[in-house]
């Protein structure tokens, strides 16, 4: 005969025991700053959690535009020169290369009105198509500058970052039953309870992504800034003197007329000097003037930062190299802040984790302002409207990105991030209306339904035509998005009815 | 193929998670071995992850991929409760109550937020200034302290009571960046 089975009993916590006074006051300043930014963190998360699918959204929108998976210099020397022969005085053109997240040959410039365009090229550089991604475009300044004037936005979403990784140092200090509840997970029941094991699960496991985000974004937010103050401390406010640090060998400014810079033998000569690197972008300046010169990004396979730029005269002759990848510390931490911010450095396993944990940092923050309403309802000092509107702000993201994207695919006129605001906000009164579990149950329900839709007009709109690929991947997932919401809504409700 | 790699290693993260949730959920004699197991699994996966992936990319994709599939161990191990039934009060610390006095409420939020961002600015300016390496390195680490160190002077001013203290902390380090800043000139 067996003895029945008991609890096993908890060891002895590996963890060094932390003063409770010290945790209820790190709790406190945890939840003043998390209640401070929640808003602004919950919408840099989820935002950025969509534009790590920034090159597959711009393939998705416009899907039809020719995939190239490689490109001969000549094409690419013809596609400037087209692109040139719009505005022959442009100041500067940007000439993106196709990549295996982004095969295409697109060259941006301005026309002689100086509105900016951005044209897309066949494999012989021929333009064939003007990209037209308002959509894509929308949710990636969203993501960047919440759509503030550029430094503003810069700032605020730096900030934002600061206070998230504030967030995790007094949420980690905060926390003495890190091991002892490491693989908790209870759902339903308490609903303090429930918040409690979602939010520290996650920050917990999703711990070196979330450092990684945090720092790299408040670093890149906040960079405008820095550079302003070192500027205006060390180079008398000139910010060109610390822009050009990091910009390879200067090329002095030489207006006097000139042949136009040879853009193919350019990239010819960078070839046979590097067989083994990828091209991926290319920065003419001044065209056509004595001075102009090329910078040229190259991408070594296998490494995290986002490649080496060379500097090419007008003569295409190669001046040097500005240093990120084979330069000091510094360069080699700076090349690699931005694919380690979005990952873009492991292809699309590292993608689709970082839109997983992305999602499962804007759970924590959401979770994190759910723990601090029960707390006070357990206390017997509910909050039922901030229950109510913080509900309905969390669930309109999703509905708000469905419609603007419908919109965008119909109603090319409209820009996107109107519609969004107003999505959000019809969305959010409706904490004037419902309980929070109906405003949860409906705004999930209608979220679905506008990601099928998406999904929808997006296959209504391109059937029939030579699409890339990427696009119906992304259809698919879309559904697969509205699928998961749907089934939650069903497992509420079937919670509910029990 | 690009990213592949990350892939075939990430079942061994994956074995690694489980061991220690194998650990969790049984006190029993295997238990340390279990832990000690189920770290190494880890580690195991972090190292390979240098030759197979690159030096590091290599362990930054590894890290992603480990936090998810950690995060999958546990979304499955997920304990579903009746709504109706009292959950057992679980013992959790609450956060200090603190007397609500507004001019304490504003100087927190001063140093938290400007004089946190000016000391931590001074300091990284310091850095980038003076600090013996080479101009870009010391640029950079200058300048990506200034994040690290704003944030956890927020934490610490939002966190301690003897915000006077906080205060003359924060005054003083910003005075003694910029002052160096100063003082030397030039990069």
């Amino acid at each position: 005969m067996h003895a029945p089975q008991s609890k096993p009993k908890p060891g002895k916590p590996i963890w060094p025991k932390v003063p409770a006074g010290f945790v209820r006051a790190m709790l406190a300043g945890h939840s003043a700053l998390g209640l401070a930014f929640a808003a602004l963190i919950y919408l840099v998360c989820f935002s950025g959690a969509v534009a790590v699918f920034t090159s597959e959204f711009t393939r998705w929108e416009q899907p039809a535009v020719p995939v190239l998976h490689s490109v001969t210099p000549a094409a690419v020397g013809a596609a400037f020169e087209e692109t040139l022969a719009k505005n022959p005085k442009a100041h500067d053109l940007f000439i993106r290369m196709p990549e295996p997240a982004y095969p295409r040959l697109s060259v941006h410039g301005d026309d002689a009105k100086g509105a900016e365009h951005t044209w897309f090229a066949d494999a012989s550089g021929k333009l064939v198509a003007e990209q037209r991604t308002p959509w894509t475009q929308f949710q990636a300044a969203l993501h960047t500058v919440l759509h503030l004037p550029s430094s503003w936005g810069f700032f605020v979403v730096g900030l934002t970052g600061v206070a998230l990784l504030s967030s995790l140092v007094s949420g980690v200090l905060s926390h003495p039953r890190v091991f002892k509840d490491a693989f908790a997970f209870r759902w339903g029941g308490s609903k303090r309870l429930q918040e409690a094991d979602l939010h520290n699960r996650i920050s917990v496991w999703g711990l070196p992504f979330h450092v990684v985000v945090s720092l790299t974004g408040a670093f890149l937010g906040l960079s405008v800034l820095i550079v302003g103050v070192l500027a205006l401390v060390v180079f008398d406010g000139n910010r060109e003197k610390v822009f050009a640090l990091f910009s390879g060998p200067p090329v002095a400014d030489d207006p006097r007329p000139a042949p136009v810079i040879d853009v193919a033998k350019g990239l010819a000569v960078l070839q046979a000097q590097n067989p083994k690197a990828g091209f991926n972008y290319i920065f003419v300046e001044h065209p056509g003037e004595a001075g102009q010169h090329m910078s040229v990004n190259r991408v070594t396979p296998g490494r995290l930062s986002r490649g080496e730029t060379m500097i090419v005269d007008g003569n295409a002759k190669v001046l040097g190299a500005a240093g990120f990848e084979g330069g000091n510390l510094g360069m080699a931490i700076y090349s690699s802040l931005t694919p380690l911010h979005f990952g873009w450095f492991g292809g699309w396993p590292v993608k689709v984790a970082y839109f997983l944990l992305g999602l499962g940092l804007t759970a924590v923050t959401a979770s994190g302002v759910a723990i601090w309403l029960a707390r006070r309802r357990d206390k017997g000092r509910p909050a039922p409207r901030w229950e109510r509107v913080w509900v309905a702000f969390c669930w309109s993201q999703p509905l708000a990105y469905g419609v603007s994207a419908i919109v965008a695919l119909l109603a090319t006129g409209l820009p996107p991030v109107a519609v969004w605001g107003g999505v959000t906000l019809l969305a959010a009164a409706s904490a004037f209306l419902w309980t929070p579990a109906v405003i949860s149950v409906r705004l999930r329900s209608a979220s679905a339904v506008s990601l099928a839709l998406v999904a929808l007009v997006h296959l209504g709109l391109n059937t029939g035509k030579a699409v890339d690929p990427v696009a119906w991947i992304l259809d698919a997932s879309l559904v697969l998005g509205a699928v998961l919401l749907a089934a939650s809504v069903w497992a509420t409700k079937k919670s509910a009815a029990a | 193929m690009i990213g592949l790699g990350g892939l075939a290693l990430a079942p061994i993260a994956l074995g690694g998670a489980l061991l220690l949730r194998r650990a969790w959920t049984h006190a029993d004699a295997r238990r340390p071995w279990l832990i000690v197991g189920g770290w190494a699994l880890l580690a195991v996966a972090l190292a390979a992850s240098v030759p197979v992936l690159g030096a590091v990319r290599g362990p930054a994709i590894l890290l992603a991929l480990a936090s998810t599939v950690a995060l999958a161990v546990v979304a499955a191990g997920v304990e579903l409760r009746t709504a109706k039934r009292k959950a057992p009060r679980e013992l959790a610390l609450e956060p200090s109550d603190r007397r609500r006095i507004a001019w304490r409420g504003w100087l927190r939020g001063f140093l938290a937020g400007p004089l946190g961002g000016a000391a931590a600015m001074a300091v990284g300016l310091a850095v980038a200034v003076c600090f013996p390496a080479e101009v870009k390195t010391r640029l950079i680490i200058g300048g990506m302290l200034v994040p690290f160190l704003w944030a956890g002077g927020m934490a610490w001013t939002l966190s301690d009571d003897k915000i006077l203290r906080a205060l003359a902390v924060l005054v003083g380090v910003t005075v003694a960046g910029f002052g160096a800043v100063l003082l030397k000139g030039s990069l």
